[in-house]
């Protein structure tokens, strides 16, 4: 990591999109519901959606990338979680406002201002994702801030809006959805380009993360919620970039993004100096169809073709290494595979190790002029898609020559590097919804969320008081769980420092056991600490619980009942004792606790036999 | 229209819908486009589009300020489109009544507009160019809630002229709530089709990607197109999904759902053909051809006809109102096999005195089945025998709505008795004298 100066020489500007789902008990626009639950799928509907005419007949380069043109969409429909507002066919009802209120409360939480009056947008969507072919999306709040580390960083907008389509699958003809998605009470938090470093980028995202969970009720596990990065650097381009997994790799992703700006720069200085051009494709079917290279020759022998396009100047740096194992050929081959190919030869790579002949690559060299400096690639598969693919793969070239493209591009937790998903897109376009009424704020309630915004020093001394352990306590305050730690503790009474290391230390344990507890739904984890209250389970009945109910749909009562985990206690307690009678205390308490290790409390049953710890 | 005083703002700053502005209220400031004031919004609120393309709504006060900086910008103009004539393909109308179909909507304020220049359309759905040359007549722009008799009357003479001009076919775009009063009367004023008279509607607004009305639009001009049905029918999404549509004869469909884009059934019947987008028609179910004959043009109406629910603890009296006030008929929309009350415990809500006298008054009184599937029956039960004593006459198996324009129609061109023999007398498919096994919940 470097320090702040180094990347302000550098121009970085970076910012943050946040998108949190809202845990609510309906969807945005109707009464489906939000969780994703298991259940049996109705059908399938079979739309196809085409573009509707531009507002000012603008060509935005993006759009010739969006490979959805012509396909057909198959939208997955389900019971309890799709109705016919998610596939377009009915109008939305009245927003939720239990949605709105959560969101109001963020905005005042980050110290934003709110219009007097809301209006709902329809944003056009044109992959298909959004059955209705736009997404429902209105401004709830404007000119916040955040304090992250004592700087603070702007929050231009906060918006709330519907969640999008899953995909399930994609080919060249149809993309699948599975609708349940679909309308999910999604609040996205934009921050100002004014986080200074990677590492910041991190903490903003930390810090707002902790006030979601702090102020609102916001939907927790894997997929809830998603942190965009818009980063740039001086001469460089913005890239947005999507999918991160966790925020501790969030750093590392952006500094790579960075060499990777830097190195392109480097490339296109050399390509300018050596007055680079970009070739026009030429057909190479008829001198490699009896190739060895079996790539090419299975592409041929379907009845495909082979292209090839002199680059010139580009020699050496189509293998210029631009970040760990990835080069400006590897770039290249992202946007070629768009068009739906496996990927691209080029002349920088060991060409003999592929195959080819010498004479195969002498005779390539002379149809496509290649000269000393220059360099070439390769495009092999069906007419139409490798013709595509070779466009692609030429726009993407001629851009090195003088600029960093804009690009949408995917966070690769695993490399750590950042990869091509699509052009960025130009500015969405968004027009009225009109079927639904303009809401009005309610300034009195708004002023009361501004009154009772969260003061995270209280909230971080409330949490030690209650769970009595430093670092368990600073934990729980940034864990995702932290909302339902305090519906736990709120609800049931049962004190925090026996809910957090359940929480906290249980639940990871059993996570890495590979049992999939983030499945648990609130409502059943309030039902054990209920239970457990109740003196209905012990401690350790808890544990077994937590391990059983993510494989079992019975309620929690009667898991209890079908694990034998009944508690033992008072006068059933005292009635076991008498079982033991002429043992000593330590004996009965170490014979006891084997049988009974799940139902009986150790602490009961000691101060039973008045035992001193 | 805002509030008066935001409109007298505005005045004297000289700002028209669409200017670019500055709202200055207390600390704050905004900027944008002026939007229209919604029709169900606070008309006290002025609505901007902020630069990043939202809306919002900042409330009036008087101490808010307001200036111009800068003057509407052009809106979409359509690309210039040469629509050559192709002589190899044959020549449709269309003709656009209103609704939501072949209307495009203003993506800066939201409103909508009807396409009515052939290149506009065809801007929008290319794939016409390739089936048809297109000539496109404009004679309304109404939602279909208010039509009445007249625009029938107008919709059928539109389509007449047409087929006059050498149309083989011809599309009439509809709102959809009562396209198929319209497609019944059409059936009834246009007899002796040269070729298809396709209606077709959009149940999703056009100015998103996902909207029916495309398929339509192309699922209709195939038919009008190429296909040799003599008739008047409907022709809409079969299913929710955009795989294919179906075309229903103009008397026997009904729309049968508020949003669906496959709201418009059967009812009674089969759909006459199943029409891929792609462009291939498969007939269904036998259906009228051209005849040679020449076009029969009818458009007498008489509009003083109502259709009456009977339902438990109904007043019988609605009957002797539309008597009172000079109507010529009535068409009864009865339970069952066509029953109304008889015999009920409080005498007075006993129909069969008020229906004769009705009959008595010169009033022709039909009676249909709120069931709408199947036939109504005078002759299981006493009491229908009672009803047809009375002077009713049962329509069989025609759709409640269809008997009633089919009762203005026949009122309108014939005499009252002809129309009254008439009436449960199949004239353009209305009434069909067998009832198939698979003609129920098409």
């Amino acid at each position: 990591m470097q320090d702040e100066h180094y990347y302000k020489q550098l121009g970085f500007k970076c910012g943050l999109e946040i998108h949190q789902r809202l845990d609510t008990a309906e969807k945005l626009f109707c009464s489906c519901s939000p969780r994703l639950e298991e259940e049996p799928m109705l059908g399938n509907v079979e739309r196809r959606q085409r573009a509707v005419a531009g507002e000012l007949g603008k060509v935005d380069w993006a759009t010739q990338f969006e490979g959805s043109k012509g396909r057909k969409f198959v939208y997955q429909v389900y019971r309890s979680t799709v109705c016919l507002v998610d596939i377009d066919e009915e109008p939305p009802h009245d927003l939720n406002n239990e949605a709105l209120d959560i969101a109001l409360k963020i905005a005042a939480n980050l110290h934003a201002h709110v219009p007097d009056e809301l209006e709902v947008m329809r944003k056009v969507v044109i992959d298909g994702s959004d059955p209705s072919a736009f997404q429902r999306t209105l401004l709830v709040g404007y000119d916040g801030y955040i304090e992250v580390n004592g700087k603070r960083i702007s929050i231009p907008s906060i918006f709330l809006e519907e969640e999008s389509s899953g995909i399930v699958s994609s080919d060249s003809e149809k993309v699948v959805y599975d609708v349940r998605r679909l309308g999910i009470p999604l609040i996205e938090i934009d921050t100002a380009p004014e986080i200074s470093s990677p590492e910041e980028a991190k903490e903003a995202a930390q810090a707002i993360g902790l006030l979601l969970r702090l102020v609102g009720k916001v939907q927790r596990g894997i997929g809830t919620i998603r942190q965009d990065v818009n980063v740039s650097i001086a001469k460089g381009a913005r890239v947005e970039i999507k999918g991160f997994q966790d925020l501790d790799t969030m750093p590392e992703i952006i500094e790579s993004e960075i060499d990777r700006q830097l190195n392109l720069l480097k490339i296109r200085d050399s390509l300018q100096e050596r007055k680079a051009e970009v070739g026009k494709p030429v057909d190479l079917t008829s001198i490699l169809k009896s190739t060895a290279v079996r790539l090419i020759k299975n592409s041929v022998d379907a009845g495909g073709i082979v292209l090839g396009a002199r680059l010139k100047g580009f020699k050496g740096l189509l293998g210029f290494e631009i970040n760990k194992n990835r080069r400006l050929g590897t770039e290249i081959s992202e946007y070629a595979k768009l068009a739906g190919i496996g990927g691209i030869i080029h002349s920088d790579e060991d060409l003999a190790h592929y195959g080819f002949s010498k004479e195969e690559i002498d005779q390539v060299a002379k149809a496509l002029g290649v000269k000393e400096n220059d360099a070439f690639i390769l495009i092999s598969g069906p007419r139409e898609q490798c013709t595509l693919a070779m466009k692609f793969a030429l726009e993407r070239a001629s851009r090195a020559i003088y600029e960093v493209p804009k690009e949408t591009r995917a966070a690769d937790t695993k490399n750590l590097v950042t990869k091509f998903l699509r052009p960025l897109p130009g500015g969405s376009r968004m027009y009225p919804e009109t079927d639904i009424r303009p809401i009005a704020v309610d300034r009195k309630k708004f002023g009361e969320y501004e009154k009772g915004v969260v003061s995270i020093a209280k909230v971080r001394s409330e949490l030690l008081k209650e769970i009595e352990n430093p670092d368990l306590a600073e934990q729980m305050l940034w864990s995702p769980l932290l909302s339902l730690y305090n519906e736990i503790v709120g609800k049931t009474g049962v004190p925090g420092y026996v809910v957090a290391p359940i929480l906290l230390e249980k639940l990871t344990e059993l996570r890495r056991q590979g049992i999939d507890v983030d499945s648990i739904p609130n409502e059943a984890m309030l039902a054990v600490f209920e239970e457990y209250k109740a003196n209905a389970v012990t401690k350790t009945g808890i544990e077994e619980l937590l391990k059983h109910k993510p494989k079992s749909r019975a309620d929690v009562q009667r898991l209890i009942r079908e694990l034998g985990l009944e508690r033992i206690t008072g006068k059933r307690l005292e009635a076991l004792l008498k079982e033991f009678e002429g043992k000593s205390k330590e004996e009965m308490l170490r014979e006891i606790m084997s049988k009974y290790r799940l139902n009986v409390d150790g602490n009961e049953l000691k101060a039973l036999l008045s035992i001193k710890e | 229209m805002y509030s008066p005083e935001i409109e007298k703002l505005l005045a004297k700053q000289h700002i028209q819908v669409g200017d670019r502005i500055r709202i200055t209220k207390g600390k704050e400031v905004f900027e944008g486009i002026l939007m229209p004031r919604p029709e169900l919004g606070d008309r006290s609120v002025f609505v901007i589009k902020l630069d990043n393309g939202y809306n919002i709504g900042i409330r009036y006060s008087p101490s808010v300020q307001v200036k111009k900086l800068s003057s509407h910008r052009a809106s979409f103009e359509f690309p210039k489109l040469r629509v050559e004539k192709k002589p190899s393909l044959p020549s449709i109308a269309l003709i656009a009544t209103g609704g939501t179909i072949g209307s495009r909507v203003d993506y800066l304020t939201g409103g909508v507009y009807m396409l009515v220049k052939p290149e506009e359309l065809l801007y929008e759905v290319p794939e016409i160019a390739e089936i048809a040359n297109l000539r496109i007549e404009n004679p309304m722009n109404i939602a279909s809630e208010d039509m009445t008799y007249v625009e029938w009357q107008k919709i059928a003479k539109a389509v007449a002229d047409a087929f006059k001009k050498g149309a083989r076919g011809v599309v009439v775009t509809h709102g959809t709530d009562t396209m198929h009063y319209s497609s019944a009367a059409l059936s009834f004023m246009l007899q002796n089709l040269p070729g298809p008279v396709v209606l077709t509607g959009a149940q999703r607004s056009s100015d998103r990607g996902s909207s029916d009305a495309f398929m339509n639009l192309v699922c209709s001009s195939i038919l009008a197109a190429k296909s040799d049905i003599a008739e008047v029918g409907i022709c809409m999404h079969a299913t929710s999904s955009d795989n294919f549509c179906h075309f229903i004869r103009g008397t026997k469909a009904r729309k049968m759902h508020t949003s669906r884009r496959d709201a418009f059934r059967p009812v009674n019947n089969l759909p006459i053909a199943k029409v891929s987008p792609e462009g291939s028609i498969e007939y269904l179910s036998p259906y009228a051809k051209p005849s040679g004959k020449e076009l029969e043009l009818k458009t007498g109406y008489e509009p003083r006809v109502a259709l009456v629910k009977f339902y438990p603890n109904s007043d019988p009296d609605i009957v002797d109102y539309y008597v009172s006030k000079g109507y010529k008929g009535l068409i009864i929309e009865g339970t069952g096999l066509g029953h109304v009350a008889v015999k009920p415990s409080d005498d007075r809500l006993s129909w069969i005195p008020h229906i004769k006298h009705a009959v008595d008054s010169g009033l022709v009184v039909g009676v249909t089945s709120q069931c709408l599937y199947g036939r109504t029956n005078s002759n299981v039960y006493r009491n229908l025998r009672l009803l047809t004593q009375a002077g009713a006459i049962h329509c069989e198996d025609m759709l409640p709505e269809v008997a009633l324009v089919k009762l203005g129609f026949l009122l309108g061109n014939y005499k009252k008795e002809e129309a009254e023999a008439m009436l449960s007398k199949n004239l353009v498919g209305e009434i069909s004298a067998r009832s198939e096994y698979d003609w129920f919940m098409v």
